[in-house]
């Protein structure tokens, strides 16, 4: 098991490594002088040499790319074009936001997809599976933003219920902090749920049909104990993957959601970063989500380990 | 200044967490605000997005405008009708021979962190634009000194007459006074301290800046508590914030929801034609856009109406000329006309057959990208292709500033002095006369306007200056965008004004 912790931590490290390269690149494949473009009508030489400085632009390129693996190692992302604050201050201000927003939305998607994915598993064929089935696939289809604004619409325009927008942290007011982040978790949630939903959905499916299942049943086990012990926990092992995939996609994917409901999380950060063209907030932003990614999916490998020791074991 | 690079060594990884660090910042530009204990409502309001910073002399964001206006002061300031009105400066005189301005500044008044304002203050923020270089040096192109005989006076020579000094120093906020404790320590990137009607009293990074009345202000206390500038770059979002009622006001309408938003009694909409005004430049070095026909043909061939109802949904008005009737430096002017048949006549007796344009465009202003494609088909018309040509702004600004275009179109922003609008653009020697106009006449009408300090003498140089730019279509003037804001009935006294700054400090919210 440690072997197969350690192996998986030695990939994720790599991976990394790989993203490192892709992120430093960026500044460098852009046209023209990146500092330049960042300062547009601020431009002064001084603080041109300024920002240029620390950002390690005047060194030649490969003492670039090792100090800033050194610096990020450390936790030293450069300074914001914008702002010039430290680009992992900035990050770790929107963090929260993010992780709130996302681990919300988890919860409906899992609420979601458990009960429907399991139900229609063992409707299979009728017609309320077909009606989980049609309105899942609705839900993959339909873009979470646009999801968000009908939200908008109803419940805050039409009903008044809801806030429309603006965060509250939850370690501040918990109850203001639901009511802000119900429509964005649910829009989020809404969408990741539907996806789950299949992938429950034809896990069980399997499941159901395969060998242990029909002797468990042939032993005479009730058919809840079936279904609970035997048919589900051998069809976590799919799902888990998907659900970390949809986690951490959740972490780094909600921008269009987060600008849409002001939510100032690292969504929002890239958004603006782009717009901004600030390029250290846009790296260390890519950065940390491919972080958060790797460290998702290495936290499924590990989980896989639990729920299969088969997995761990080869 | 930077750590020394950390290279990665062996052993290095053990020691990492304890090196963990953030970095340092850097001041790429170069902080406190207590306010009073007004207790009114608090205002909220959405604004499209939020300031890169807080300093006022550094920063060239509209949203950071829209929050400093109310923060900082200037010594003069422009009131409704943009014309200059006493602020920190109670009153002035102009010696005999033009070039000495005397500032008589007010008295008692403080600073956010309770100090008390003097004219090294004044000094002291003039001289930090003018020896920094800072975006805004060239408003003081003229001064030769600034200087504080006593606390309450600040004089200004000027090497020549200069009589649009005083909106040079107060058209806007980033000719404000700041403290220079205040900058020196940094801090007025986000916490900026002024004298202003309301003070910063906290910055959430992503989400909101909060504003506290100031009951000690020199205007008289705000009647609103305070003003939170909340960040909603989704204009849906802020439109229903607004219509839900968890906002006052905002500016983040789309245009083509303004016509619905009329018709909405929770919801009053303001517009005021602004000063800023978008047109077409043909680059006059490149033939045959030397020949003053074929840039006339250009003006005759497009039609503003549909160009303005495309790109601001009809919220903007069309004019011939820079300046719209609202302004005190309005022209008319109505030589063009929508009229292809005219267009095609200039265009063949300057002998131009199957005219092809490159038209540059940039995504960063959508407008010339949609209008770019309303004059291409307007201009197909006459038998002319337009090819717009989409860059990002910062290579759309390389290719002007090296004459890499056929025609451009592009917008001029806060403008209330004429010598800001028409010098830099039209004087052969202008800063931004990219499009390569030299007209001897204009340049000497532009030049004695600059120093005639006789008002009405100075009108009617730039009108006659003005009408001799547009004859010669040196810019193909387009239109007037309005100033759209909507605001909630409750909230009593706000005007939307044609500079676009706004300010919170006389409105009360009704309960």
């Amino acid at each position: 098991m440690l072997r197969f912790t350690l192996l998986r931590a030695g990939h994720a490290v790599v991976v990394l490594l790989g993203v490192t390269v892709v992120v430093f690149a960026l500044v460098h494949l852009v046209p023209g002088d990146p500092v330049r473009v960042a300062l547009g009508t601020r431009f002064t030489q001084e603080s041109y040499d300024a920002l240029r400085a620390a950002s390690g632009l005047d060194q030649p390129l490969l003492t670039q790319y090792v100090q800033y693996l050194g610096s990020a190692v450390t936790g030293d992302l450069g300074v914001s074009f914008r702002t010039g604050q430290p680009v992992t201050t900035i990050l770790l201000e929107r963090l929260p936001a993010t992780v709130s927003l996302a681990a919300a939305a988890l919860v409906i998607a899992l609420v979601i997809a458990f009960p429907l994915g399991v139900f229609a598993a063992t409707r299979h064929g009728r017609a309320s599976d077909t009606v989980v089935r049609v309105a899942s696939q609705a839900g993959v289809s339909v873009p979470d933003f646009w999801l968000g604004i009908m939200f908008i619409l109803l419940f805050s325009v039409t009903l008044g219920w809801l806030p429309p927008s603006g965060y509250v942290p939850l370690t501040e007011d918990p109850l203001e902090w639901a009511r802000r982040v119900a429509m964005p978790a649910l829009a989020v949630g809404l969408v990741s749920g539907a996806i789950l939903t299949r992938f429950v959905r034809s896990a069980v499916l399997e499941s159901l049909g395969s060998d242990h299942a029909r002797t468990a049943r042939a032993k005479g086990l009730r058919a809840r104990v079936v279904l609970l012990r035997h048919v589900v926990r051998n069809a976590l092992v799919p799902v888990v993957t998907v659900i970390g995939v949809q986690a951490a996609t959740l972490l780094g994917g909600i921008i269009v959601v987060e600008v849409v409901f002001a939510w100032p999380g690292l969504g929002r950060l890239t958004y603006d970063a782009v717009a901004a063209r600030d390029y250290p907030v846009l790296q260390g932003s890519v950065l940390l989500v491919a972080a958060l990614f790797l460290l998702v999916s290495f936290l499924v490998d590990v989980l896989y380990g639990r729920i299969d020791p088969r997995i761990s074991a080869r | 200044m930077r750590r020394a690079a950390r290279w990665i060594s062996a052993g290095a990884a053990v020691g990492l967490l304890a090196a963990c660090s953030t970095g340092e910042g850097v001041d790429l530009d170069g902080d406190e605000g207590t306010g009073g204990d007004a207790t009114g409502e608090v205002l909220v309001a959405a604004i499209a997005g939020e300031p890169d910073q807080l300093d006022p002399h550094r920063t060239s964001s509209y949203f950071s405008f829209q929050v400093l206006e109310n923060v900082f002061d200037t010594l003069v300031e422009p009131d409704e009708n943009l014309e200059m009105q006493p602020a920190l400066a109670e009153s002035w005189e102009v010696s005999d021979d033009q070039l000495t301005w005397t500032f008589d500044l007010r008295d008692g008044v403080t600073w956010h962190d309770g100090s008390d304002f003097t004219a090294d203050d004044v000094v002291y923020s003039y001289t930090r634009i003018i020896d920094e270089e800072l975006a805004n040096a060239w408003r003081f192109a003229a001064v030769t000194e600034v200087s504080a005989p006593d606390d309450d006076t600040v004089v200004i020579e000027v090497a020549q007459p200069s009589p649009n000094l005083l909106s040079s120093i107060g058209g806007f906020k980033g000719m404000a006074i700041v403290q220079q404790e205040n900058v020196e320590s940094g801090d007025i990137v986000t916490a900026p301290v002024g004298t202003g009607p309301f003070s910063v009293a906290d910055y959430a990074a992503g989400e909101a800046i909060d504003l506290t009345a100031n009951a000690d202000w020199w205007g008289g206390a705000p009647e609103v508590g305070g003003v939170t500038f909340r960040f909603v770059p989704e204009p849906t979002t802020a439109v229903a914030e607004l219509t839900a009622g968890d906002v006052h006001w905002t500016d983040n309408v789309p245009p083509q929801q303004v016509s619905d938003l009329e018709g909405n009694d929770d919801v009053v909409v303001g517009a005021a034609a602004s000063n800023d005004y978008w047109y077409l430049a043909a680059n006059q070095a490149r033939p045959p856009f030397d020949d003053v026909r074929v840039r006339q043909a250009l003006a005759y061939a497009i039609d503003r109406e549909a160009i303005a109802q495309v790109t601001q949904y009809g919220n903007a008005t069309v004019n011939q000329l820079a300046i719209p009737e609202t302004s005190g430096w309005y022209t008319a002017y109505d030589t063009y006309s929508h009229d292809p048949a005219r267009a095609s006549e200039l265009l063949e007796e300057a002998g131009v057959d199957g005219l092809e344009i490159d038209m540059m465009v940039t995504s960063e202003y959508p407008e010339t990208v949609t209008a770019a494609q309303a004059i291409a088909s307007q201009l197909a018309e006459i038998g002319v292709t337009v090819t717009p040509r989409e860059l990002d702004f910062a290579t759309w600004l390389d290719e002007q500033g090296q004459g890499n275009f056929d025609l451009l179109m592009l917008s001029w922003l806060g403008n209330i002095d004429p010598d800001d609008f028409y010098y830099a653009q039209h004087h052969s020697t202008g800063s931004f006369n990219f499009q390569g106009y030299a007209n001897p006449e204009v340049d000497a009408l532009l030049d004695e306007a600059r120093t005639e300090t006789d008002e009405a003498a100075r009108k009617d140089l730039y009108a006659e200056a003005a009408t001799q730019i547009a004859d010669d279509a040196s810019y193909v003037y387009l239109y007037n965008p309005d100033v759209v804001q909507a605001w909630v009935p409750e909230l009593e006294g706000y005007e939307a004004r044609g500079d676009g700054a706004i300010r919170f400090r006389d409105v009360s919210l009704a309960d």
